[in-house]
C-alpha cells in the first residue's frame, strides 16, 4: 500500500546527526477506532520515511499498557490523558515522569443510555435527571478507566445536568468490548466509551446515543501518544521521527473519504480492532449533519499537544478528589507535554504550528476553558468532590 | 517447611480468565495458566474464597468478600476493573498480585513500583508460590502500617489541639489555672467514660452553641 503515498525516498530524514537512536520502536495500541494513526503509519510505511519502524503491540487493558511503559517493554503507546497525568501525579501508582508527545485524535467518543431509559424520556442530560427524580433507584453508569478520558466526559456530562456522578449514581469500570452486552442485559443504565464499541451498542438496539463526546467539548482531546520522560530524553531523534510519521499519517487520514475507507478495512482485521468492517466504516466515515466527528489532523490543530488540554485533565482530577491539592497546573503540563519536540517534528513534516500552546473552548455547561486560571476553574463547579 | 509453617487463613480471590473478546489461542493459554495457579495455591494450603469472572459485578463481590489478596492474570482486560477498585479504595487498599509469564526481575520491580504488590510467574512450582505471597503480603502490610502511623500521628495532633482549646475555654470561663482546667477535663472524661478528646470536643461544641458572651462579660 506504500504506493498510495507517492512520497519521496525512504529514510530521507534519517541521515547525519539526526539519526534515530533507536530504529525499531515498540508501540502499544488498544483495539479502538482511534488507533488508526498508529496502525496506518506502520501499514503505509510513513514510519520508514523517517528512518524508523513501528512494531505494533495490541494491549487488552490500560493498566497493562501502563505497566509495559513503566517496564520499558513499550517505547511509546496510545494513552489516556488521565493515565499519563495520573502517573505523573502518582494517582493509584508511584509517581513517574511521563511524556505526552502529541494528541492522536479529537472527538469520536459517545455517551449511550439504555433503550429503556431513552424510551422513558432520557434523551439528554436534563431528561435523564428528570427521570432519575421521578423514578428514584440506584442508577449505574460505566466508563473504561478510573482516571481516563471517558470517566471525565461521563462525569462532566452528568454534573452539567445536575447529577452528582460520585453521590447520585454508581460508577463502574467495564472493558469497552463488554459495554453492549452489559447494557443489553440490564446490568447498567448507560456508559461512555470510544468507537467502535459505543456504536455496537447502538446498532444492536441495546442503547441510544444521547451525547457524542463532542457535545461535551467540541474538538476535545482524544488519545495521546505517551512515553516515559526518560525514554524521550534518551531518544529525542527517534521520538521526533515518530511524531513526524504520525503527523503524515494524520494528514493522510483526514485528506479524503477514500483514505478513511481504506483505514476502516485495515483496522477491521483480526490483528487490529478485530471487528466488522461496516462498523468501522460507520465510525470513520461520518455522515453529513453529524456532530463534530472523529478527526485526526485538522491542519495540525488536532495533533498539537495543547498545554491547556493537559491542564484541563488536572483540573478535573482535582475537581473529583483524585488530587488532594492544587498542583502547579501550568508547570506540570509544560513538563509532561513535550511541545518543543512536537514543534520540531511538525516542521519536519511541514505541518502548521499555532502561535501559543493554549486554546480556548466552551464546554457543554457554557463554561469557557482557556487555561488562564486553572485553580479557580477547578473550584468553580457546584458539583465536585474537592477535599 | 510445609509443616513447620502452617498457612494462615489468608483469603484469596482469583479473577478467572475472560470469556470473550480475544482470540482463542491466547484465551486457552490464559485458562491453562489460571487453572495451574489455582492448583498451586490449593497445594500450598491457601484458601481461595472465590474464583470470580471478570465482569461488571467484580468490584461488588470483592467488597463483599473483603479478600486479603486479589490475584489476576497480567493480560486480563479485568485489570482496568481492578484499577477502579484501587482508585476507589485508595484510602484502604488491598494487595493485588499479578500472574504473568514474564520472568525478568527488573520487570517485576517496575510493576511493583507502579503499585502492584507482587508477581507470580506462571509455571512457578507450588512450594514457591507461598514465599512469594508471604513477601507480597508482608510488604503490603508494612506500607499500610506506615500509612496508618502517619494518619494516627495526624489524628493525635488534631486531638491535642482540641484539648488545648477546651482547656482555654475552661480557664477563661471559670478563671482556672491550666492544671486545674486539665484536671477538670480528666475527671469529667473518667466519670463519663469518654476519651479526653471527646470531652474536649463537647465543651467546644457547647461553647459554640452558647456563645462566649457571659465569659467575655466576666473578664472585661
Amino acid at each position: 500500500m506504500t504506493g498510495l503515498l507517492g512520497q519521496g525516498g525512504q529514510g530521507a530524514y534519517a541521515a547525519g546527526s539526526d539519526r534515530p537512536e533507536k530504529t525499531e520502536l515498540r508501540i502499544g495500541f488498544m483495539p479502538l477506532a482511534d488507533c488508526a494513526p498508529l496502525v496506518m503509519a506502520s501499514v503505509l510505511g510513513f514510519d520508514e520515511k523517517y528512518g524508523i519502524r513501528l512494531v505494533l503491540e495490541r494491549q487488552h487493558s490500560w493498566s497493562a499498557m501502563r505497566d509495559r511503559l513503566n517496564k520499558g517493554e513499550l517505547d511509546a503507546a496510545q494513552a489516556l490523558y488521565g493515565l499519563l497525568y495520573g502517573l505523573q501525579m502518582g494517582i493509584g501508582a508511584a509517581p513517574r515522569d511521563m511524556a505526552l508527545l502529541m494528541n492522536l485524535n479529537q472527538n469520536g467518543q459517545s455517551i449511550v443510555l439504555s433503550r429503556a431509559l431513552a424510551e422513558r424520556g432520557a434523551r439528554d442530560g436534563a431528561g435523564l435527571a428528570a427521570l432519575m427524580r421521578a423514578q428514584p433507584r440506584r442508577y449505574t453508569f460505566a466508563h473504561t478507566f478510573p482516571t481516563g478520558n471517558h470517566a471525565m466526559w461521563l462525569c462532566y456530562w452528568l454534573a452539567a445536568a445536575g447529577i452528582d456522578p460520585l453521590k447520585d449514581v454508581t460508577l463502574v469500570t467495564v472493558p469497552p468490548g463488554q459495554m453492549a452486552a452489559n447494557l443489553e442485559a440490564g446490568h447498567m443504565d448507560g456508559f461512555c466509551a470510544g468507537e467502535p464499541w459505543s456504536r455496537r451498542a447502538l446498532q444492536g438496539g441495546a442503547g441510544a446515543l444521547v451525547a457524542p463526546s463532542s457535545q461535551v467539548w467540541p474538538d476535545h482531546p482524544g488519545k495521546a501518544l505517551g512515553a516515559r520522560a526518560d525514554f524521550v530524553a534518551a531518544h529525542p531523534h527517534a521520538c521526533r521521527a515518530l511524531v513526524a510519521a504520525l503527523l503524515d499519517t494524520a494528514r493522510w487520514l483526514d485528506a479524503s473519504p477514500v483514505n478513511r475507507e481504506a483505514a476502516a478495512e485495515v483496522l477491521a482485521s483480526a490483528a487490529y480492532v478485530n471487528t466488522g468492517v461496516e462498523l468501522l466504516r460507520a465510525c470513520l466515515l461520518p455522515r453529513r449533519g453529524d456532530w463534530p466527528a472523529l478527526r485526526f489532523f485538522g491542519e495540525g490543530a488536532a495533533c498539537f499537544p495543547w498545554l491547556s488540554d493537559g491542564m484541563w485533565f488536572l483540573t478535573q482530577q482535582r475537581r473529583w478528589g483524585l488530587l488532594a491539592a492544587d498542583p502547579d497546573y501550568r508547570s506540570v503540563a509544560a513538563q509532561v507535554n513535550h511541545v518543543d519536540l512536537y514543534r520540531e517534528a511538525a516542521q519536519l513534516a511541514g505541518v502548521a504550528l499555532p502561535d501559543t500552546a493554549m486554546r480556548s473552548s466552551i464546554l457543554i455547561d457554557g463554561r469557557v476553558w482557556d487555561g488562564s486560571d486553572p485553580a479557580a476553574y477547578a473550584r468553580a463547579f457546584t458539583i465536585h468532590d474537592l477535599r | 517447611m510445609k509443616s513447620s509453617h502452617p498457612p494462615r487463613s489468608l483469603r484469596i480471590v482469583v479473577v478467572t480468565a475472560d470469556t470473550s473478546g480475544h482470540d482463542d489461542a491466547a484465551l486457552a493459554a490464559r485458562h491453562e495458566r489460571n487453572t495451574a495457579l489455582r492448583i498451586g495455591l490449593l497445594e500450598s494450603g491457601y484458601d481461595i474464597v472465590a474464583s470470580l469472572p471478570p465482569d461488571i459485578f467484580l468490584p461488588e463481590r470483592v467488597a463483599q468478600l473483603q479478600p486479603d489478596l486479589i490475584i489476576v492474570d497480567s493480560e486480563s482486560d479485568a485489570r482496568d476493573v481492578l484499577e477502579h477498585i484501587v482508585i476507589a479504595t485508595r484510602d484502604a487498599r488491598r494487595p493485588i498480585v499479578l500472574f504473568t509469564e514474564d520472568h525478568s526481575a527488573p520487570a517485576m520491580e517496575a510493576a511493583m513500583a507502579a503499585g502492584v504488590s507482587a508477581y507470580i510467574v506462571a509455571g512457578l512450582q507450588a512450594e514457591r508460590v507461598r514465599p512469594v505471597l508471604d513477601v507480597a503480603l508482608a510488604r503490603f502490610r508494612r506500607e499500610q502500617q506506615l500509612l496508618g502511623e502517619l494518619a494516627d500521628t495526624r489524628q493525635k495532633l488534631a486531638e491535642r489541639k482540641v484539648v488545648e482549646r477546651a482547656k482555654g475555654v475552661l480557664m477563661a470561663r471559670y478563671r482556672l489555672k491550666e492544671e486545674e482546667a486539665y484536671g477538670r477535663l480528666r475527671s469529667l472524661a473518667m466519670n463519663k467514660n469518654l476519651r479526653l478528646a471527646e470531652v474536649a470536643q463537647r465543651i467546644l461544641d457547647v461553647e459554640d452553641l452558647l456563645g462566649q458572651a457571659p465569659a467575655a462579660k466576666g473578664h472585661t
